[in-house]
């Protein structure tokens, strides 16, 4: 199989467009979907070895 | 319930701003809280205006505490005095868009893109790529804001160091 990188990158802007255009609502749910995951994310991130790395990210998006 | 609380003259006006008010522009934009600017209201013969109402108004309907978050809906939300004449600016141009039914007021594109460019971190910085990768704002308009809160330096220095080779 060979990897166009062009048509990747098009596709991907493609899809974010797709995701721009969809109504509001339906963002804001898919953006608690992400937040869910995120979390669930971090909080497998925060053992031993790795909780000094998170104590020292950045705060909070804005 | 934010707008009950501006009905109820619990704040006087407010508006997203942050990722979840980019959300409204461009794809969704993952973040952990919402951020939600506000003018408070100034208590009658005192010059400084207090967010303790709006705490009491969301902890009287059972709204939690959560560090500098209050839960609302299941989203810790942060009130944030709009503080800074950009900041201002921004709460009285807001728009008001139809979230299933209910109103909510949202920063412009240009001014949340202003907000990031001044806040100048580097998340910031990939938040106003994404505005103009999305073709999401009105360059003129967003030149015009800038230039009015003496950015136009950090525009010069954004553009050189992530549009010119574009």
């Amino acid at each position: 199989m060979k990897l166009d990188r062009t048509r990747v990158l098009e596709r991907k802007r493609a899809f974010r467009r797709q995701l721009a255009a969809l109504p509001i609502a339906e963002k804001l749910r898919m953006l608690d979907a992400l937040r869910v995951r995120t979390l669930a994310i971090r909080r497998a991130s925060i053992s031993g070895a790795t909780k000094k790395a998170v104590d020292q990210e950045a705060p909070p998006d804005r | 319930m934010i707008n009950t609380m501006q009905a109820d003259g619990v704040l006087e006006r407010y508006a997203i701003g942050g990722a979840v008010g980019a959300t409204f522009y461009l794809e969704p934009v993952a973040t952990l809280d919402v951020d939600v600017f506000v003018e408070f209201h100034t208590e009658p013969g005192s010059q400084i205006a207090s967010p303790e109402p709006i705490f009491k108004f969301l902890h009287d309907r059972g709204c939690p505490m959560e560090n500098e978050h209050v839960v609302i809906a299941g989203w810790p939300v942060r009130f944030l005095p709009a503080g800074s004449p950009l900041l201002q600016e921004a709460l009285a141009a807001a728009v008001e868009k139809d979230v299933d039914g209910t109103p909510a007021r949202v920063f412009t594109a240009e001014h949340i893109a202003a907000v990031a460019l001044e806040t100048g971190r580097a998340k910031d910085k990939a938040r106003v790529l994404q505005f103009i990768e999305a073709d999401a704002l009105d360059l003129e308009r967003l030149q015009e804001i800038l230039s009015r809160h003496g950015l136009g330096g950090d525009w010069q220095q954004f553009e050189r160091q992530f549009l010119k080779q574009r």
